[in-house]
């Protein structure tokens, strides 16, 4: 059932109209990546107690957040078509689905707890919590990055 | 100016000890610090498109200036430096296979010292006087156009290094 879905994908060709458009798209992933990895990292160091630490976190948070959701759009728009040009390698690759399920998990992370704790005043913050989180954030989306490079190596 | 010169230098380097052993015995060699490579690229370019944004005075707005430079800074080198670490040891597993890459020859000749080059003049010059446009939400020209140059350039950067992976503009050469 699942797997003829990602066959049905890899059917549409996404890519077939030009040779360009395979790179073109993983550049553009690649850029929505740093976007996004840097509106992340300066936030989550801040709650770490680095980087932007004089400050509020709600501040350096709101600055951060267009270019926070702004990448992840872009990564979405460009990390689709990638994944259904080559849908049925990308069904049999555990790397793959390991991906998936740990950005599920970046993301319930990033848009419960993570977004509460970052909107909070900087006095009422719980620091342990806040802490573990920012260091969880880091290692699931770094996590995310990882798997989608290593689906061609592992 | 193709093929390009040094290839003696390229093939000698790949006799190297360690460099063999890296491109044969080591199969997990590639992926890892392939791996490395990305993920330190995410804090450097990250923090740097960040920084830039600033600059052009689009995002952190209500963040003096010098505090992103300042603060932002430390985490900025060390994805530098891992960055360059691993791309090193990339370089130095395969030379020769780098040295047919006209897009690595690109990436590291002519996008790399223009993009240090504007790092460096904005430092020297425009950001002498950052405490004069600290808080402006929108920093002076020389500065907007430094930022702006620095995503250009950076992104360039990116963009040639991912281009070597695939096989345009590539001599192929067997040297074990």
């Amino acid at each position: 059932m699942l797997l003829s879905f990602f066959r049905w994908m890899e059917g549409l060709a996404v890519y077939r109209s030009s040779i360009y458009l395979g790179p073109g798209v993983n550049l553009v992933h690649l850029v929505s990546m740093c976007t996004f990895m840097g509106a992340l990292l300066m936030v989550d160091l801040r709650l770490l107690g680095a980087g932007l630490t004089t400050q509020p976190v709600r501040s350096v948070a709101r600055g951060a957040q267009p270019w926070l959701i702004g990448g992840f759009i872009g990564l979405v728009v460009t990390g689709i078509p990638a994944m259904m040009a080559t849908a049925t390698m990308q069904y049999a690759s555990k790397v793959f689905w390991f991906k998936m399920y740990v950005l599920a998990a970046a993301l319930l992370l990033t848009f419960t707890v993570r977004w509460k704790l970052t909107r909070q005043e900087d006095s009422i913050r719980n620091q342990p919590l806040a802490k573990a989180v920012a260091l969880l954030s880091i290692v699931l989306w770094m996590t995310v990055a990882a798997g989608g490079r290593l689906i061609m190596y592992l | 100016m193709w093929p390009p010169p040094f290839r003696d230098f390229f093939v000698w380097a790949s006799t190297l000890p360690g460099s063999q052993y890296l491109r044969e015995d080591a199969p997990s060699f590639f992926g890892t610090f392939l791996t490395v490579h990305v993920l330190s690229m995410c804090l450097f370019l990250g923090l740097v498109l960040m920084m830039d944004l600033r600059l052009l005075g689009v995002a952190h707005l209500h963040t003096p200036v010098s505090q992103i430079q300042r603060r932002l800074f430390p985490w900025q080198l060390l994805g530098a430096i891992v960055m360059s670490i691993s791309g090193l040891v990339l370089l130095y597993a395969q030379p020769v296979l780098y040295w047919g890459k006209g897009f690595f020859w690109v990436k590291m000749l002519i996008a790399l010292p223009l993009a240090m080059a504007n790092l460096m003049l904005f430092h020297f010059t425009t950001y002498r006087s950052v405490s004069r446009w600290d808080t402006a939400p929108k920093p002076p020209f020389a500065a907007r156009v430094a930022g702006g140059l620095s995503i250009v350039l950076w992104v360039t950067v990116l963009c040639f290094g991912r281009l070597v992976a695939y096989d345009w503009w590539t001599i192929v050469e067997n040297v074990s």
